[in-house]
């Protein structure tokens, strides 16, 4: 663990559940595994708060715990878990496009919870969607119901690991701590619930304020009472999914950048077919025959099967290697290397990286030399066709920056630099990971320089939002305008240049945090699929 | 290289050229501070890429925050007392759902605050009890809880208890008043003086377990 991940997790945990909880994470992802007794005494925190802050993170899953011998109970802090807080907005977003509102809000709940049973979402979300609904309309359980089962079956929400069912015969003490079981073939299985009834209104002042009777709206027999049907089946969002669905995009981009949109449509269609069977950390996609895929296409894209296997032939020479030829069989069969495609994105990153931060003629020796893989400095200065002078600054700017390293041949064994070769090379996973732990700290930086400007008008932000909740108030009890209007003014002008510009640096700051995640993305699956394979 | 060394300049053991210096030129002075903490970048940076999905994104993340904030799970910490209450703090407070963990998922250590809870006020409700009703005869019955309390057998009679409370002290109290218990007990008179002896011990025995009631009363004003 880094110390610039540490340092943002410290900043996500802190904003998301407070200083307290943040105190007891970083000193899990600093120490490691810790019972609980130590913690509180480390971190000299009452054993009261450190239970309820292990509390919180285990309903997060952001701790796990395991029983040691001697039923010592340890807790655990799973980093690279809390590091994923970044990315919430991300999957809601791509809820939202495969699932409309109701996902959105499926996964947003999920999220927020960290884990749930899906009665409880389900209510929570059809209350959520009729709220915002027209007056007189609500949402139906079994609608919200019906999206939740589909989220399963395309395995975007799965189970958490259950608690065994114990039978009570045995005498002897309960454990420490249950031992939570999943089982594989369960993991997407929903209970079958009979959720019926519809969204309740919560009783909102805008409700009242547009003069709706209250008796117009709909009853609803209060079914609070009856006991939870899943009692004790929790749903999670399965992260892993989504970074699937993820890569999976940036490669038909990547495709359709590269070559046209019909070839992204086929890739597109490809990854598709082997979502569910190919597991999201293979290197290959199951090889699939050109039938298949043709019968596949979607409906609707006339492209006869010749065009279909002259395009499959384009792919498969294509020198990026997206798409392979893995048999002849069937009318030949494909696969996707994704672990090649991982890597020529990374590659990419990599590349324009060094060209936005370096400039283009930096960038063509960096290309130069991930081309030949290996080059002596002279050979550099001739091949790139720079001034040799000009051409080592450059050399040693990326050198010292980490982009390019250096690998010493000695002709003889005392190491003698007239007698040595120097290579100039491109580590690409190593740049990787330099370039990852590069964009955890600017997160962190950006973080930070978000909150310092936020706390710097903080009594600002404040009145604008108690004016704001005057005229709110106000409007409801039907107010004239010119008293309104009286009240907006007492936010002068200046303060409302300055709330301007604060909301501007906030936004842009917050739209930078979401962008270097997506980088993060891509590095991190790159190292993670080239580290399963070695 | 022998030539340079004469005028000072450090010899390297390869040839400088071949790092881009020419024959004569000064070499760059080493460097001992760090680098600034806001370097001047050479390149602007390329402009943030906006879009519908990504406003939205935006939009989300901030509703987020807020929305986290507002959770049962976010902790405050408490922040110390104001002098003056501001009165808009008061409304400020948001309103958070009450959040039961579902305990079977966690380890047992993670919830025994609510036993102690519960056996705390209990025993102090007992011993208010016995407080009240004793005010006739404080001593016999505050002994009596304590014996009860210190050895857990609660079917003995008054007078037994008050026999080996007796031949208790006499084992924890010096000879001297051992003496004076001997002989003062045969005198009807006396059976007060001992009450008032009794009432001195249990007297400081109670300050003993006012003590530990204390101890409770502290852990019930951290919940």
């Amino acid at each position: 663990m880094t110390q610039a991940e540490i340092k943002l997790c410290s900043l996500l945990l802190q904003e998301h559940f407070g200083e307290i909880v943040e105190k007891i994470g970083v000193h899990l992802i600093r120490t490691g595994s810790q019972p609980l007794r130590v913690i509180a005494h480390d971190t000299g925190t009452s054993l009261d708060q450190v239970k309820k802050a292990l509390c919180v993170l285990i309903q997060h899953n952001l701790v796990i715990y395991q029983v040691h011998k001697r039923g010592v109970v340890e807790y655990e802090a799973q980093c690279s878990r809390v590091l994923r807080m970044l990315r919430y907005p991300r999957y809601i977003y791509t809820a939202k496009t495969l699932y409309s509102d109701t996902g959105e809000l499926i996964v947003e709940e999920l999220l927020l919870n960290g884990k749930m049973t899906m009665s409880a979402v389900v209510k929570k979300v059809a209350d959520r969607l009729t709220e915002t609904m027209e007056d007189g309309k609500t949402m139906d359980y079994a609608e919200v119901s019906n999206t939740f089962v589909r989220l399963a079956d395309t395995h975007f929400v799965q189970r958490c690991p259950l608690v065994p069912a114990t039978e009570n015969s045995d005498s002897g003490p309960p454990p420490p701590a249950p031992t939570l079981v999943i089982s594989e073939k369960d993991m997407y299985l929903v209970p079958k619930l009979s959720l019926i009834g519809k969204g309740k209104r919560r009783r909102s002042s805008e409700e009242d304020a547009t003069g709706e009777p209250k008796a117009k709206r709909p009853k609803h027999t209060a079914d609070n009472k009856e006991p939870i049907p899943d009692d004790g089946i929790y749903w999670q969002a399965d992260l892993d999914r989504f970074h699937q669905h993820f890569r999976d995009q940036a490669i038909v981009s990547a495709v359709a950048n590269r070559m046209d949109q019909t070839s992204s449509e086929i890739v597109r269609t490809m990854l598709r077919m082997s979502e569910i069977t190919t597991s999201s950390s293979a290197p290959f996609t199951q090889p699939l025959s050109s039938n298949e895929i043709f019968r596949s296409l979607p409906v609707g894209y006339n492209i006869s099967k010749q065009v279909l296997d002259q395009y499959l032939t384009l792919l498969a020479d294509d020198p990026l290697e997206f798409v392979g030829k893995s048999g002849d069989s069937g009318g030949g069969m494909y696969v996707i290397n994704l672990h090649k495609a991982l890597g020529s994105l990374a590659t990419a990153t990599l590349e324009s990286v060094v060209q936005e931060r370096f400039g283009s003629r930096c960038a063509r020796i960096f290309r130069l030399v991930l081309q030949k893989k290996h080059l002596e400095q002279k050979q550099v200065e001739d091949f790139a066709m720079i001034p040799a002078k000009e051409a080592k600054d450059m050399l040693y700017k990326m050198l010292s920056e980490n982009f390019i390293s250096l690998q010493e041949i000695p002709k003889t064994p005392d190491h003698a630099p007239s007698r040595t070769f120097y290579l100039y090379t491109v580590n690409i996973l190593s740049a990787a990971r330099m370039l990852l732990h590069r964009c955890y700290k600017s997160i962190a930086n950006l973080i930070e320089r978000r909150q310092f400007e936020t706390k710097e008008n903080k009594r600002l932000l404040e009145k604008s939002q108690r004016v704001e909740a005057i005229i709110a108030s106000m409007q409801a009890t039907g107010a004239e305008e010119a008293q309104l209007q009286e009240i907006e003014e007492m936010i002068t002008a200046p303060e409302r240049q300055q709330l301007e510009t604060l909301k501007r640096n906030v936004n842009k700051l917050d739209a930078s945090e979401i962008q270097v995640d997506e980088t993060i993305f891509l590095l991190e699956s790159y190292i993670e699929s080239t580290m399963k394979r070695q | 290289m022998a030539g340079n060394k004469g005028r000072g300049r450090a010899a390297y053991t390869f040839n400088i050229e071949a790092v881009g210096f020419s024959r004569g030129e000064k070499l760059p002075d080493a460097v001992l501070k760090p680098p600034p903490l806001f370097p001047d970048a050479d390149y602007k940076p390329v402009p943030l890429r906006t879009g519908e999905g990504e406003d939205y994104m935006l939009a989300l993340k901030q509703e987020l925050r807020e929305t986290m904030k507002r959770m049962p799970y976010f902790m405050e910490t408490p922040e110390e007392k104001q002098d003056i209450e501001r009165y808009s703090k008061r409304y400020m407070k948001v309103y958070k759902e009450e959040w039961i963990p579902d305990w079977r998922r966690l380890p047992r250590e993670m919830m025994p605050t609510k036993k102690c809870k519960k056996a705390g006020p209990k025993s102090k409700k007992a011993k208010e009890a016995g407080k009240g009703t004793s005010l006739t005869n404080t001593a016999d019955v505050l002994k009596k809880i304590e014996e009860l309390e210190k050895r857990g057998d609660g079917e003995k009679s008054d007078e037994e208890n008050e026999e080996k409370e007796g031949s208790k002290e006499k084992g924890k109290e010096g000879e001297e008043e051992e003496e004076d218990d001997a002989a003062e007990q045969e005198e009807y008179d006396e059976e007060e003086q001992e009450e008032e002896n009794d009432y001195i011990n249990s007297y400081f025995e109670d300050g003993d377990d006012f003590g530990a009631d204390s101890d409770d009363n502290m852990d019930e004003a951290t919940y």
